[in-house]
């Protein structure tokens, strides 16, 4: 049997999350996000030229690719509701749609909460949530919390990992 | 179709005492079937009460005209309002001229009560007329309103919905519909329920609906467990698209349509008694569905989880990160239904208390509206020892597309 260090509840071995409040059960430390030097978080040159723009979309998009050139993964998920981007941190109750973990998210300074896409009507806002090494859209720094229209064809930068954005 | 099942761990202890073990299933098509589509035999019943007067019938009509739009040449559309009795005002054909049909749609007025019975009636039988060897047999029904005294008929008619291949979708508008029983009609059919909060989201959810039904590539899923010597299943639940709790019906868990982008998980919870070291065989987990566009009926996949038990120490293992989302999630989604159960039986001060800690949770996982939405309730609850029908429908279904796991290619 484990107890829950918050609420005491009783579970057999193993059990990942206390049903009765929620918490985490393995414990196990934090992942903190480091600050990258000042000088490295700027939007990062590469040779690799993106594919040609995709044609502006008419109707809303119903969902959305991420590529990330650097590990080869593309990632789809439907834009039914907001897609929350960062790492998975159980120990700090981080549970990101999309977890960039498996990309070299936390070398590369992507926050556990980084950042978050959204739908509205048929237009597409992406919105840094006050990362600690920054979201870069094109090429310009996100103001934190203030959401800027995202198009397909769009490429992203959390801290030092490239996304490409593409619509479907 | 291809079945994938990842298990929480690799390596089990020898332990004493009974362990909690997890499976994530995940089912995806057969990329040979990606792009060839079953035609739709779709009917649309739409409830014509004068609750639904002004914005919200003219925004029915809208995303009604938008569906119309959207048919392909093989779809056959129907259309059925409802009040006190039905009426039939597109019957199902194929090819239907789209501007007479729209032209039709605009001329429907609001007058009556709420009787879905008749609606569903009417519906199902306009889909029944117009059935094809491998279509795609829908129903779509929007209300705003509570019905009296026909919900056991509305029941019986969904179950029979399920045994001619027929699924319903039940959209609610507003607060003041039952949610239980649109929850019911919708799982029994094989289909699914949803909450419109406001009429202009009427013809977004109606967008993503006619996408989803365009991109059926398997239906009458149905899931089989076959568990080990002395594994006890806990509990069972789909985490994605959205959140459901399987039920059992008839030794299989119905899972209803697979769609093409997005892949269907489902996550086992079971208890695995003590045992001796050695290889042991968990859970064998099946899927069958009908794949229309290849003709097929009876389709399978399977997977098989066998897990070895050792005395030895075992060095740190991690959980994989898709089970330990997937959970986090839905220890969420646990925690609204125990409150709504508490609140039931009366326990104001236990049901305030676990929306507060859900509050807390979903403010780490960033989902702030529904955060807030809990704490309102919360709030509510200590005050008056109710929920409001419109907080209780935003928690409800808020917490249930909490999960929504996206689908991974990998170019290695």
């Amino acid at each position: 049997m484990i107890k829950c260090p918050v609420c005491q509840a009783e579970h057999p071995e193993n059990t990942l999350f206390c049903d009765e409040c929620g918490s985490y059960l393995l414990g196990g430390n934090q992942t903190e996000t480091d600050p990258l030097a000042v000088a490295e978080v700027t939007w990062l040159e590469r040779e690799e030229t993106s594919e040609a723009p995709v044609e502006e979309e008419v109707t809303a998009p119903l969902g959305l690719k991420l590529t990330v050139p650097d590990s080869g993964r593309d990632v789809e998920v439907p834009l039914t509701k907001e897609v929350n981007i960062g790492r998975l941190d159980p120990a700090s109750a981080s549970f990101p749609d999309i977890d960039l973990t498996s990309d070299g998210g936390l070398e590369k300074g992507v926050s556990r909460r980084h950042a978050k896409i959204t739908r509205r009507g048929k237009e597409v806002f992406i919105e840094d949530l006050g990362s600690i090494n920054g979201t870069f859209l094109n090429r310009k720094k996100l103001t934190p919390y203030l959401p800027q229209a995202l198009k397909s064809g769009d490429e992203l930068q959390l801290g030092k990992l490239i996304l490409r954005v593409s619509f479907q | 179709m291809i079945l994938r099942a990842t298990p929480s761990y690799q390596t089990l202890s020898c332990l004493g005492e009974e362990q909690a073990f997890y499976v994530l299933l995940e089912i995806m098509p057969i990329p040979e079937i990606k792009g060839k589509r079953p035609p739709l035999n779709l009917c649309l019943v739409l409830d014509r009460s004068t609750s639904m007067q002004g914005d919200r019938l003219q925004r029915a009509k809208d995303a009604a005209s938008y569906l119309i739009d959207r048919l392909g040449e093989d779809d056959t559309f129907s259309l059925v309002v409802f009040s006190d009795k039905a009426e039939t005002v597109l019957s199902g054909r194929q090819r239907p001229n789209k501007g007479l049909a729209k032209s039709v749609v605009s001329t429907i007025g609001s007058w009556g009560g709420t009787e879905i019975l008749q609606g569903l009636l009417a519906g199902l039988s306009e889909i029944e007329k117009c059935r094809l060897p491998h279509s795609i047999n829908h129903l779509i029904l929007l209300t705003d309103g509570q019905t009296y005294g026909d919900e056991e008929g509305c029941l019986e008619q969904a179950e029979m919905a399920r045994q001619r291949q027929i699924s319903i979708t039940t959209l609610g508008l507003g607060a003041d519909w039952n949610d239980e029983l649109l929850d019911q009609i919708a799982a029994r059919s094989g289909g699914t329920s949803a909450y419109i909060d406001s009429p202009t989201k009427i013809v977004e959810v109606f967008r993503d609906k006619i996408h989803n039904l365009r991109s059926v590539l398997a239906h009458e899923l149905t899931l089989t467990l076959r568990l080990g010597k002395e594994v006890k299943l806990r509990e069972a639940f789909r985490v994605s698209p959205y959140i459901t709790r399987l039920e059992e019906q008839g030794g299989v868990f119905p899972l209803g349509m697979l769609e093409s982008h997005k892949g269907d998980v489902c996550l086992i919870d079971m208890l695995v008694s003590p045992r001796p070291a050695g290889q042991h065989r968990l859970i064998r987990a099946e899927v069958v569905g009908d794949v229309p566009a290849l003709a097929r009926q009876k389709e399978r996949a399977w997977q098989e989880i066998i897990v070895n038990f050792t005395e030895e120490l075992i060095p740190d293992q991690q959980v994989p990160s898709a089970i330990v989302g997937a959970l986090g999630k839905l220890a969420i989604f646990k925690m609204q239904e125990k409150a709504l159960i508490e609140l039931e039986r009366g326990q104001t001060d236990l049901a305030t208390q676990r929306l507060e800690t859900m509050a807390t949770r979903l403010i780490n996982i960033g989902e702030i509206e529904l955060a807030r939405a809990a704490l309102l309730e919360a709030g509510r609850i200590a005050k008056t020892g109710q929920l409001s029908p419109e907080g209780r429908k935003k928690i409800k279904y808020g917490t249930r597309s909490l999960s929504i796991l996206p689908r991974e290619v990998r170019h290695d």
